[in-house]
């Protein structure tokens, strides 16, 4: 084996407290995916462009290539893989899936993380607070409208009943 | 609308049920190739040129071998003792064009900025990558060709000097003389057009994983691939192994568009480290390496000649194509296909195109939607649009003058392509149902009078798909599996692939249909050489029409199996027994029914008795082949190696900012014809996938070099996909012309979208900027490229 120095991390994944080795420089995205062996988050460019490797650190949503895996020490990381809530899924995964808001699906863990966080700041949102939101993810696949109309649709259902 | 549940009494089969797998994926439970870890996996790392044009003077590696954890580090030159060069996914040769020998790393000289001269394997990834920076590779450089014209210039530097020129391939297509037409046409009109070099660019870049078990002499390939079977064969001959002694598995991908067909070097190289280090070998690209895959960056010339009533009697062109570095994986084929799409829908008199595609040193063409057929489009909708300059005619009135019309099909074009059907006037109709396209004129001229730019473009393609090239593994056939078990449960297993698609929902969707199941009880396998029929994976939208077609096919085999099996234990003739809803039941009278899952159990248990001349399985497998493909010369010497021909109109309109060149999308209506769908969801989803590529490439989306041949566009901050703010809600409506050739009336449906956008931008752009005598003809249109138009018009 090679000599890279690792370091512990220790952090909660996905609801559960977890620890491994790490090497001492590696991104946050790569110690999810190889040491903690997470599969959720995708590495589509490690440049912070596209918005495949997304995870909710400590509440906030954050491109797991752009930090250091030594920087999730101690933190509270959710991946899509923690998104739903036993056998149902999130409000927005569901609309994802009834509007047929994506085809590869490489890009979900950016698009969803992004629609979450709108949806929580703004139950409401119009047509372009939908697209500037997700503006920081790439998809190649739906040409991004199937998108908009799954966040529209979860915005909906999550809407409290008028009254 | 939302996707649809089919309830009882209803068909699967044109509604759009949901995704069957959307759960796991948005579990994020799906596994792609790099998600995948094998006991014992190593990684590869490649170490890469930095000069465009070189030879290889040498590569030493004792540095990086004596790095910890460094089990391999090898040369192209080292690996050529091992394998020769990797069997071309198609060939050039048979077309007249220059024979193609790469081998998976270059032997004697790299002939673009970034190839791979040597690969280290490592235990880590990271490991590989800290030994890669130690390998020294010593180049000397050679002049650098990088513009096509200059690369078929006297005395350029040459890319493979055994070819003696850079002239891949040439030829021409078209019949008529043009030039006896055009004397007898009241006009004549000339124009050019130049597309930018685009990346297919999916979100997940290529992997593959090579597992040679050196016991059992047999390798496991897992990979980024959309064509298993053919892939395999290609393997083999590769490694001088048996088809038998080699599986491939195709994980789900990240998206495709081309880019995952076969022949790229990598899927060769891990198998060779793989049988050297005995261990299992993964590469991933990274993203710089995806984006040196390109396609596009044509140069075409036109002449037109037309009558004063808008009528376009002859069109003459020549199109000159980059395509880079040369490739095994059959790119090349999209100067044929673009050639061959001309003149695109248009009933002429003679049509002449010469094509030339010239090797450069740029990164390699790659396969990509809509596989070179946007040059057809662009160029008869520009002219159609010059035309209507010129004669004062409105361009829609000028298309439906020129459309070959609906009752003239199947049509033989100048090209020698026999277009199935199609309806082309009836798309302007479904357009102008949902856009007032004279009130939108009218707004024009208005806003014109207040300097305002506003431009109307139209883009209409028809699309050649569901390939059948001869000697090459892509055909217009396909084999399905359909199995019931005795619990009535169905498999499905398809050579077809899904790229993300769908089309594997689609096919459960008509396998439940014929036999009378939910979808819940069926499942499908795909991607898997040990587990599915032979297929040709999925390229040329071939999915649905022959993935579909043979599934259907095998699938009513069943059918008549179970109507007889419960006709027997029912007492009615097998006619009177409709297979639904996952029952067996006497026509009219639905008390006398049977559960599917009963009436298999019999007849795996007692079908002898029941049925006595019955063969007891329900199982069967079967192969549908498009009828209308022609490998015979006719007298032209032209095959016709297309079996569909879907076809879309677009309008754009769009607002230029004359101060900053910038172009705004405000509409973008979208007419399609891709015959019956089997879900329309899932055609939509197509098709603005489709949409948002094309206007990539007709707004931003540009490969460029600087001058000595280095990428300058290698990540996605220089090289600009479209983002959800950058486009338009779209309005689509759609027109159904069935398919004469298909069981179910289907035709492609994979590469729709590009091409119209591409022309109805290019046309938009230029019908706003008429008013100041500025003309762009060069994509992507970016602002630099239209405020120096602009500029030009004012000096
Ligand atoms: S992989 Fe992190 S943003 Fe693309
Ligand atoms: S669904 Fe493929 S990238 Fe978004």
């Amino acid at each position: 084996m090679s000599t890279e120095t690792t370091i512990r991390v220790e952090l909660t994944l996905d609801g559960v407290a977890r620890t491994a080795e790490v090497p001492s420089g590696a991104l946050l995205v790569e110690a999810l995916r190889e040491d903690f062996g997470t599969t959720g988050p995708k590495l589509g460019c490690a440049t912070g462009d596209c918005g495949a490797c997304t995870v909710r650190r400590d509440g906030e949503i954050v491109k797991s290539c752009l930090e250091l895996a030594a920087g999730a020490q101690g933190c509270e990381i959710v991946t899509i893989e923690g998104l739903a809530d036993g056998d149902e899924l999130s409000p927005v995964q569901q609309a994802f899936w009834d509007e047929q808001a994506f085809q590869c699906g490489f890009c979900l863990s950016g698009m969803v993380f992004a629609a979450e966080d709108l949806l929580r700041s703004n139950p409401r949102p119009t047509d372009d607070e939908i697209r500037w939101a997700i503006s920081g993810n790439l998809c190649r696949c739906t040409g991004y409208e199937a998108i908009v109309e799954a966040v529209r649709t979860a915005a909906r259902r999550m809407a409290p009943p008028a009254g | 609308m939302s996707a649809t549940e089919v309830v009882d009494g209803k068909l699967y089969a044109g509604a759009s049920v949901r995704r069957h797998d959307g759960d796991r994926y948005l579990r994020g439970r799906v596994a792609y190739t790099d998600d995948i870890v094998l006991p014992g996996m190593v990684h590869a790392v490649l170490v890469r040129s930095e000069l465009a044009h070189a030879r290889i003077v040498g590569v030493d590696a004792d540095a990086a071998r004596e790095q910890p954890g460094v089990l391999a580090v090898l040369s192209g030159a080292e690996l050529a003792r091992h394998a020769g060069p990797i069997p071309n996914a198609m060939d050039p040769v048979p077309v007249g064009g220059q024979p193609i020998a790469l081998h998976c790393l270059p032997v004697d000289k790299v002939v673009y900025a970034g190839q791979p001269v040597a690969v280290v394997v490592a235990e880590t990834r990271t490991a590989a990558l800290a030994a890669a920076e130690l390998v020294a590779v010593s180049l000397e450089a050679l002049p650098v060709v990088l513009d096509a014209e200059a690369a078929l210039a006297d005395g350029a530097p040459l890319l493979y000097e055994e070819w003696g020129t850079n002239l891949l391939l040439s030829g021409t297509a078209g019949e008529g003389d043009y030039d006896a037409v055009a004397a007898a046409s009241d006009h004549r009109i000339d124009g050019a057009i130049t597309t930018g070099r685009s990346a297919p660019a999916p979100m997940e870049p290529r992997a593959y994983i090579a597992d040679w078990d050196a016991r059992e002499e047999r390798m496991t390939w897992y990979g980024t691939t959309q064509a298993p079977h053919p892939l395999r064969h290609s393997l083999a001959g590769y490694l001088g192994l048996r088809e038998r002694q080699i599986h491939v598995v195709a994980p789900p991908v990240g998206g495709s568009f081309g880019y995952k067909n076969f022949g790229h070097p990598e899927e060769y190289l891990v198998c060779l480290l793989s049988r050297l280090v005995e261990r299992p070998v993964k590469f991933v690209e990274d993203r710089m390496s995806s984006l040196r895959y390109g396609a596009k960056d044509t140069r075409m010339t036109f002449q037109a000649a037309f009558d004063a009533d808008g009528r376009v009697r002859a069109v003459s062109c020549a199109l000159l194509a980059n395509h880079g570095a040369a490739a095994a994986t059959g790119a090349f084929g999209m100067a044929f296909a673009a050639s061959l799409a001309l003149p695109s829908g248009y009933a002429l008199e003679a049509f002449h195109g010469e094509y030339r595609l010239a090797v450069t040193n740029k990164g390699p063409w790659s396969p990509m939607r809509p596989f070179g057929k946007e040059t057809a489009s662009l160029l008869m909708e520009r002219v159609m649009d010059l035309v209507a300059e010129r004669t004062g005619l409105d361009p829609a009135d000028v298309r439906r003058r020129n459309w070959i019309p609906a009752d003239r099909f199947p049509y033989a074009t100048t090209t020698g392509l026999e277009l199935d059907s199609g309806d082309y006037a009836g798309l302007l109709d479904k357009v102008l149902e949902v856009w007032d396209y004279p009130a939108a004129r009218v707004e024009q001229t208005r806003a014109r009078e207040d300097g305002r730019l506003l431009g109307i473009g139209f883009g209409f393609e028809v699309l050649p798909e569901g390939a059948d090239i001869p000697g090459a593994l892509i055909g217009a056939s396909d084999i399905s599996t359909v199995r019931m078990d005795p619990s009535g449960e169905v498999e499905v297993l398809t050579g077809v692939t899904s790229p993300g698609n769908g089309n594997d929902t689609a096919i459960m969707q008509i396998v439940a249909d014929r036999l009378g199941v939910l979808m819940s009880e069926v499942r499908i396998v795909q991607g898997d050489t040990e587990r599915c029929p032979f297929g040709f994976g999925n390229v040329s939208s071939r999915g649905i029409l022959t993935g579909g077609g043979s599934a259907a096919l095998a699938a009513d085999d069943i059918a008549v199996k179970l109507r007889r099996v419960a006709g027997a234990m029912l007492e009615v003739d097998a006619e009177r027994i409709v297979l639904h809803g996952g029952m067996a039941a006497v026509a009219d009278e639905p008390e006398r029914a049977l559960p599917l899952g009963v009436v298999a159990h019999s007849l795996y248990t007692i079908g002898g008795i029941l049925v006595p001349d019955l063969e007891p399985t329900l199982e069967s497998t079967r192969t549908f082949q498009m009828r209308n493909v022609r490998h015979h010369p006719d007298e032209h010497g032209r095959i016709m190696p297309f079996s569909t021909f879907s076809n879309g109109l677009y309008v754009a309109l769009v607002e230029v900012d004359p101060a900053t060149g910038v172009i705004e999308l405000q509409r973008h209506v979208m007419a399609h014809d891709c015959g019956v769908m089997i879900n329309p969801r899932f055609v939509a989803g197509q098709f603005t996938g489709g949409v948002v590529t094309g206007l990539g490439a007709a707004l931003d989306e540009e490969v460029v070099h600087d001058a000595d041949g280095v990428q300058r566009t290698d990540v996605f901050k220089s090289y600009l996909l479209p983002r959800a703010t950058d486009v338009p809600r779209f309005e689509m409506v759609h027109q159904v012309t069935p398919s004469p050739f298909t069981p179910l009336g289907t035709k492609g449906a994979g590469e729709g979208g590009v091409a119209c956008s591409m022309a109805a931008l290019l046309n938009a752009v230029n019908d706003a900027l008429r008013p100041l005598g500025a003309q762009v003809d060069e994509l992507p249109l970016t602002p630099e490229r239209v405020l120096d138009a602009i500029l030009e018009a004012r000096a």
